[in-house]
């Protein structure tokens, strides 16, 4: 098991090697004087020798690597260009609401799709099946700004429920904080919702089909502890693998929902970067968002041994 | 204290003790893409308490759909019985409820698959497995089931019982999951055990050992065993009487000395027919071995068979066997087959009903 672990963990450390490289030679690798593509068009050759200097761009280019890869090292991803705010400060003021409303997203997609996915599969091709089945199709189809206004203009306009807009942080009190974040956990819930309830429907209907399945009626063993106990725990590993992915997901890709929402997270910080071209805000997100990645892998390789014991050795 | 079998149909009664699980001209039938299949086509058996039932045929035959339809576990919509009666021990099972064959079900009528490798689940300990059917059926709490797991897993004669049960199947091997299937079936003590090829999947030495730890188990506890088997070797080590299916049907019962010593239809004299040859061959005698194979293809179930289903591959057939089915009637003392020309056959030595395989 721990084995099994360190080997999985040692195996994250050239994934991100080679990420870091990437991220470097981004800034290189874009046609011309990269200096002057951040300063933007209407830059005088005065600002560009500026940004040239304060992002040593100005030095040997291995000597800026050894720099950077330094850094890196020591979780200094960087100063952001128009803020002169370090780019790991930023980061963490921005992480706490991407990842309240991710982890709040995938707790209401999983609580509907994984009970929804076992009764489609144990129904399969009846009408129940296709009702939700149908609703998943409708899940994926719908955008998630238009679930997201019609959600507002209902509990936050109509009925006054709930915040129309905005993010109140957990320091402020968790009640708040889950008031501020339900409305965008459901229409970006929507989506993932539709995804696990497939999944789950999907690998549940393989593992019915089982000869231990059959071993487990012939035992006299009733239909919800066939479907709970005997098949959902084998069918668990696409569905968490999908779980997981969605996280990834989420913590890189809320941009339209915190838009909508005007929630200031991860998804805000990089469509500011982008549309001021703060590289280093681009650079950092890139490894962040690629560790965060790597890490929840990791998690859901370490999540099998607990489904299949198989995997433990 | 009841014997049910009022309705006198021309089916052999069971013969020693009373009747422990009566099966009554059963059809079970699948809805397929292509047509229905009749996998099992009237079958007819009476099984005694305690006793060893072996039901033998080519695959395909509806050997495991047989068994399937006596614990009610034929998939609903995809498969039904259509017609026939399964009486166990003076409850009628085709119209029970499922409430009701699930009380039965690992309790009563117990039943083992082929299959050891992919029969247990894969995440569970075997001793949960085991534990599961005490907890459903003797309402046994948590403990007291894990504590009669143990016991059982030492009946089935598994080394160092109490690690092994916190053990998961891949964990053993093909010989001791086997073990393990039986603990599971045996462990409420049923009435009635369905052994589904229990041993095909298993080496040759282990194969033994798993018989006769069934049979002695059988004994101690005096289950009534259908075992369904391929194997001949199988049969004669442990049959008190044998069953022959054919394409759905039964082509013919007898005790196992009278069946294999005296075949009358032909499909089973091509079953045994070619084995004192291999002796000839220097191979070792007697009727060890799988079933032989028969020339020609076994016929679609698809199609509804007004004659004999083995008529196209019977050298004795005749038009009468195309057109009309013959009957399962007694030629003999306990002895019944499903064939028109059984007096012409017995006249012919079993010498030359042997043809030379093309
Ligand atoms: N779920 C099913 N759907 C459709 N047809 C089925 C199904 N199960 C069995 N059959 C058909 O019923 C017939 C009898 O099958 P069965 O499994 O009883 O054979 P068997 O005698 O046990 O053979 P084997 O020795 O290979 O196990 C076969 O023709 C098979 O194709
Ligand atoms: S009934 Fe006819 S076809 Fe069928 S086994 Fe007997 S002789 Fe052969
Ligand atoms: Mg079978």
């Amino acid at each position: 098991m721990t084995a099994y672990i360190v080997r999985r963990l040692l195996a994250t450390i050239p994934v991100m090697a080679i990420v870091a490289l990437f991220v470097f030679f981004l800034l290189h690798l874009t046609p011309g004087d990269p200096a002057a593509v951040i300063a933007g068009d209407d830059a005088s050759p005065a600002d560009i020798e500026g940004i040239r200097r304060k992002l040593g761009l100005d030095r040997p280019i291995w000597e800026q690597f050894g720099v950077y890869v330094w850094n890196l090292l020591h979780g200094d991803l960087g100063t952001s260009i128009f803020s002169n705010m370090p780019v790991m400060t930023l980061v963490m003021q921005r992480l706490e609401p991407s990842v309240v409303l991710a982890i709040a997203t995938l707790t209401v997609a999983v609580a509907f799709a994984i009970p929804l996915g076992v009764l489609a599969a144990w129904k399969a091709d009846t009408a129940v099946d296709r009702v939700v089945m149908g609703f998943s199709v409708l899940g994926f189809a719908v955008p998630v700004f238009l679930v997201g206004y019609l959600l507002i203009y209902v509990f936050a306009i109509q009925l006054r429920w709930l915040p129309v807009q905005g993010y109140r942080p957990l320091a402020n009190g968790v009640v708040d904080t889950l008031r501020s974040i339900a409305l965008p956990a459901f229409a970006l819930g929507m989506t993932y919702m539709a995804l696990i309830a497939r999944i789950t429907r999907a690998s549940m209907l393989e593992v019915l089909s089982e000869d231990y399945i059959r071993t487990a009626r012939a035992k006299g063993v009733a239909t919800p502890s066939v479907l709970l106990r005997h098949a959902l725990k084998n069918a668990a590993i696409p569905i968490v693998t999908v779980i997981g992915i969605g996280f990834a997901l989420l913590i890189s890709g809320v941009v339209i929902t915190e838009t909508v929402f005007n929630i200031p997270g991860l998804g805000r910080l990089t469509v500011d970067a982008i549309l001021k071209r703060d590289y280093p805000i681009i650079q950092g997100l890139i490894i962040i968002f690629a560790g965060v990645k790597v890490l929840v892998n990791l998690l859901i390789d370490i999540s099998y041994t607990f489904f299949d014991p198989r995997i433990r050795q | 204290m009841k014997s049910n079998v009022s309705t006198a149909a021309t089916a052999p009664i069971a013969t020693n003790g009373d009747t422990i699980l009566s099966v009554q001209d059963l059809r079970t039938h699948f809805y397929t893409r292509d047509g229905v299949v009749r996998a099992v086509d009237g079958v007819t058996f009476d099984l005694a308490r305690g006793e060893t039932l072996c039901i033998v045929g080519e695959s395909g035959c509806g050997k495991s759909v047989t068994a399937l339809s006596i614990l009610g576990l034929i998939p609903p919509k995809i498969g039904e019985i259509v017609s026939g009666s399964i009486r166990f021990d003076g409850t009628e099972l085709t119209t029970e409820s499922e409430r009701e064959m699930r009380s039965i079900r690992g309790n009563r009528i117990s039943m083992i698959f082929q299959e050891p490798m992919t029969s247990l689940n894969p995440v569970l300990t075997v001793g949960e497995q085991i534990s599961e059917s005490l907890r459903i059926h003797q309402r046994l709490d948590r403990r007291a089931a894990w504590d009669r797991a143990i016991e059982m897993l030492a009946l089935v004669r598994i080394a160092d019982p109490k690690r092994r049960a916190g053990e998961y199947p891949h964990q053993l091997s093909g010989g001791m999951r086997q073990r393990v299937m039986i603990a599971m079936a045996l462990a409420c003590n049923p009435q009635v055990l369905v052994a589904d090829e229990p041993t095909t999947a298993l080496d040759v030495t282990i194969q033994a050992q798993i018989l006769n730890l069934m049979l002695e188990l059988k004994d101690r506890l005096g289950t009534a065993i259908v075992l369904i088997t391929h194997d001949l070797g199988v049969v004669a080590e442990t049959a008190q009487r044998v069953i022959v299916m054919y394409a759905g049907r039964m082509v013919e019962e007898a005790p196992v000395r009278e069946l294999l010593n005296n075949p009358k239809h032909p499909y089973t004299r091509g079953l045994i027919g070619s084995i004192p040859r291999r002796k000839s061959g220097g191979a070792r005698g007697r009727t060890r071995g799988r079933l032989q194979e028969i020339s020609g293809l076994v016929p679609s179930l698809r199609e509804p068979i007004p004659g004999c289903a083995f008529a196209p591959r019977c050298s004795f057939a005749t038009p009468r066997c195309i057109t009309e089915q013959p009957p399962f009637e007694a030629h003999g003392p306990r002895h019944f087959a499903a064939c028109w020309e059984v007096a012409r056959i017995e006249a012919t030595s079993s010498d030359q009903l042997v043809s030379s395989p093309t």
